[in-house]
């Protein structure tokens, strides 16, 4: 067979995969359901490269000459800004998507290099309060477990208008992943297959969100700042909106961000990548004299100390990680391949979150696939990616000769694809190149 | 800038001027709008000088388009009506595309415009103006709460799903109507009026 | 102790509520010229009276916890939101949103509420003396949401445990909510919430409704519900 198949032509259009899940659609009769974000690939940071050094511009060295990485967000309003020592966040992944343990290792590892966590839809849980140095609280249309002694025990608020997987769609969760902890934090019965609301139940639209965040900022003594989130579709206009709803932080999630579970659909086609958003709400902020003043932090498809570089260069404030993040603590390791095996996926491939069967101990609330995951060995696995991530960004920065990772900025980059130069609005590497940019 | 002639009269003239605009034009209907702090634009047009039947005021949050005068409402829709929309339609683009082939005009990106044209292209075919809001509620997708200022009184119509606010106060002197009850609370009587909430799917008219 | 927000800055006036001195025996608290404000008496935390004289803007009372909370005027969108336990009282209406994801407490409305009343409620006891909008108690959770009037379309959409109970006519129910039974154990439970609120109304009357909880997990049969 093996022979044969040497010289047989596939299909672009009904690849393997394809064919897969139209006979899996013919079978079941109902969407795909999973986890993570998406997988095709679509423009990135990778499509970017630094210029560097050289007879005009000179490094700094390592180590001797400094490379400040904190940044203050939520300075506009708040009474109590946050400093943060490393400008890369957890972003939002909800007690019943993750296990309690891998919250608390988030918290250990975020805490150890003096950055936050953030809450997902299910509520704050006491070991990540205890975990976390900074606890970002999430305000969600489905509004699991909100309560006002919460939102005065966290650091900042972060209003959820929408996630990079999926710009428009309500959290979900499947019953398998529904235990007693969970139905009671979030008030459903248990094993039900939870569908959260896609919209806010008491605002819709910018002018409400003003009013609900003026509300917000009087429940808390003025003290937080105030976050406004949205999946990357308009960023342009959702960033000048969140600023004028009177936010003090935008997050922008952009389309490869993941979730814990939804419809593979939204996930593959819903959203534009973080690397053409990011331009558009920069612009944004930058037209309302707001850059800077209104802290921006992106999150989608971040991996690397590369990936944090070019995106503050873009002029972000921050970045915030979530898919690796997971992976950090063990998510797609190479282990338990049985286990991987009984879900008919492989370490690598593996998008389950949503079946609660992580082979890993991570998205699970099973006890037994929990003792997997050891909450200090875990956190100093996020502790050292962070680190990592960390040091890479300021080799980078040095190498750009910047004494502070906020002063990179877009003339440091060049671009390797067309789409790349003119989505991020730099000039194509070897030309002056930027294409629908007229200066 | 605004004009009271007669439409076949002005916009020959006009299209040979470049710095004004038309806004509107009828027999009882001026609209005033400008850029900046309400209590600047009243004060620029001398509106508390003004007496009349009827009077909407809006103050627009730009969404998808650009913050000028042209993308302020109210928009006119026609001989002595008006439109003021809050809320985000989400079908307007098509719609502008099939309403400039029937000859409607635009100038500016705002979905509210093109509910505007929507309006005059459905009067100028003789429509009734309450049908033509009920027939709204098909062919305009989106979030509304629209209010439209006809020559003798106005009509409220809310989209089906109606998330967007509206509240009417209703006396044996007056009726008004506001997004919230903050924008009526010093109204004379208001303390007794009728308050109630218009429908969804529903056309309110007064005076028309 | 009074408070006039035509002199007091609404920060003062919540400032001051929020952070009650339980030393000193101040319990009770009238707002005078409350002009539609937003927010006001939201984060309470004590167990203090507030009466507000006229009507207000949004999310009045929100997330409130221990406090009894009346306001002698109409409410605008969210009043009670995501209370957490005490009282809020409404003597004129409510707009949308009353009481939306109540976690405790009681919201009682003695004129009519709009849209949406009770959604995604979450164990709060909404009981409207009037009619209430569409889509209400939309998502409801738990809690139960009482209506002596009437009630628009959609009541209950996708509800899930919490239930209502309506004495007027209901224009339509929403997905997965059907008409459920008034057996003695229910009757004696509305009559219970009821008599806490002084309502002279005969249980019996009541019809009650609730989730069909066939929407509790994915089936592809439900698509049209979907």
């Amino acid at each position: 067979m093996s022979e044969i198949k040497k010289n047989l032509k596939g299909f672009s259009t009904f690849p393997h995969d394809t064919i897969a899940e139209i006979q899996r659609s013919a079978r079941e009769g109902i969407y795909q359901i999973r986890g993570l974000g998406a997988k095709r690939k679509v423009p990135n940071f990778d499509d970017l490269v630094f210029l560097g050094a050289s007879a005009s511009r000179y490094p700094l060295e390592g180590y001797r000459e400094k490379c400040n990485t904190s940044v203050v967000i939520g300075d506009r309003f708040a009474k109590k800004p946050i400093t943060l020592d490393i400008p890369i966040t957890i972003a939002g992944m909800s007690f019943g998507a993750l296990g309690a343990n891998a919250k608390d290792a988030l918290g250990r590892g975020a805490s150890a290099m003096g950055t936050s966590t953030t809450t997902g839809d299910g509520g704050m849980t006491p070991e990540e309060r205890k975990s976390s140095k900074y606890l970002v609280y999430q305000l969600l249309p489905s509004r699991y477990g909100m309560n006002p002694d919460d939102l005065r025990k966290a650091d900042a608020i972060e209003v959820v208008v929408g996630q990079g997987a999926k710009p428009g769609g309500g959290g979900m969760l499947l019953g398998q992943k529904i235990n007693k902890r969970v139905a009671q934090m979030r008030n459903l019965p248990e094993g039900i297959d939870q569908r959260s609301a896609c919209r806010h139940p008491d605002w819709t639209g910018p002018d409400d969100l003003e009013i609900k965040i003026q509300e917000l900022r009087e429940i808390t003594n003025w003290e937080k700042p105030i976050y406004v989130k949205v999946g990357a579709a308009r960023a342009y206009y959702d960033t000048a909106l969140a600023v004028k709803a009177g936010a003090d932080v935008v997050v922008l999630d952009g389309m490869q961000g993941g979730t814990a579970a939804t419809q593979d659909v939204f996930i593959e086609h819903v959203g534009i990548p973080t690397l053409g958003a990011l331009r558009e709400a920069v612009d944004s902020l930058k037209e309302l004299n707001m850059h800077r003043k209104v802290q921006l932090i992106v999150s989608g498809g971040i991996r690397s100390g590369a990936d944090v570089a070019k995106a503050i260069a873009m002029g972000a404030d921050a970045v915030s990680i979530g898919s690796a993040a997971m992976i950090a603590l063990n998510c797609n390791a190479d282990m338990y391949p049985e286990d991987y095996e009984k879900l008919g996926t492989a370490a690598g491939y593996c998008h389950h979150c949503h079946t609660g069967r992580c082979p890993v101990g991570v998205a699970t609330q099973d006890p037994e696939l929990e003792k997997r995951l050891e909450p200090d060995l875990a956190g100093k696995r996020v502790k050292n990616y962070l680190a990592t991530l960390t040091l890479e960004l300021q080799t980078l920065a040095r190498a750009n000769g910047k004494s502070d990772v906020r002063n990179l900025e877009p003339e440091d980059l060049a671009a390797l694809t067309v789409e790349a130069a003119a989505m991020a609005r730099v000039p194509l590497a070897g030309t002056t190149w930027i294409p629908g940019y007229d200066k | 800038m605004k004009h009271l002639l007669n439409q076949k009269k002005t916009i020959p003239i006009l299209k040979n001027i470049q710095d004004i605009d038309l806004v509107g034009y009828g027999k009882s209907i001026e609209i005033f709008k400008q850029v900046g702090n309400p209590k600047d634009v009243v004060k620029k047009f001398s509106l508390d000088k003004f007496s009349g039947s009827h009077a909407i005021g809006h103050t627009r949050m730009a969404t998808e388009s650009a913050i000028t005068t042209d993308g302020s409402h109210p928009y006119s829709t026609g001989e002595d009506e008006c439109l003021v929309h809050n809320g985000s339609l989400s079908n307007h683009n098509n719609l502008r595309r099939s309403l400039i082939k029937d000859g409607i005009e635009f100038k500016s990106q705002n979905d509210t415009e093109v509910a505007a044209g929507y309006i005059s292209n459905s009067l100028k075919n003789k429509t009734s103006l309450k049908e033509t809001l009920t027939n709204g509620l098909k062919d305009l997708d989106g979030f509304y709460t629209f209010i439209t200022g006809t020559q003798k009184g106005f009509a409220v119509l809310r989209d089906e799903i109606a998330c967007k606010p509206a509240v009417i106060a209703e006396t044996k002197d007056y009726v008004a109507i506001a997004s919230e009850f903050q924008a009526m609370a010093h109204l004379p009587d208001v303390n007794k009026a009728d308050i109630y909430e218009p429908k969804p799917g529903i056309v309110y008219s007064w005076g028309s | 102790m009074n408070f006039d927000l035509s002199k007091k800055t609404l920060r003062e006036v919540n400032s001051y509520l929020q952070n009650i001195d339980l030393k000193s025996n101040q319990r009770d608290f009238v707002i005078k010229n409350p002009l539609g404000n937003h927010a006001l008496c939201a984060g309470l935390q004590d167990e203090i009276k507030v009466t507000i004289k006229g009507h207000v803007g949004y999310y009045c009372a929100g997330m409130n916890k221990k406090a009894e909370v009346t306001i002698e005027g109409n409410v605008g969108t969210g009043v009670a939101e995501n209370m957490m336990s005490g009282l809020v009282h409404v003597k004129g209406n409510a707009s949308q949103s009353a009481g939306a994801t109540g976690q405790g407490g009681t919201l009682v409305i003695d004129g009519d509420a709009s849209s949406r009343c009770g959604i995604s409620m979450k164990g709060i006891n909404i009981i409207v003396k009037g009619s209430v909008g569409h889509m209400s108690a939309f998502m409801a959770q738990s809690g139960n949401l009482v209506i002596l009037g009437d009630a628009d379309e959609y009541l209950g959409d996708s509800i899930y445990e919490a239930k209502i109970y309506c004495l007027g006519k209901v224009k339509s129910l929403g997905a997965d909510c059907i008409e459920k039974e008034m057996n003695d154990k229910e009757i004696k439970h509305l009559s219970a919430l009821l008599e806490a609120q002084n309502i002279k109304a005969d249980p019996k009357k009541f019809k009650r409704y609730g989730s069909a909880r066939s929407l509790y997990n994915f089936k592809i049969d439900n698509v049209s519900s979907y």
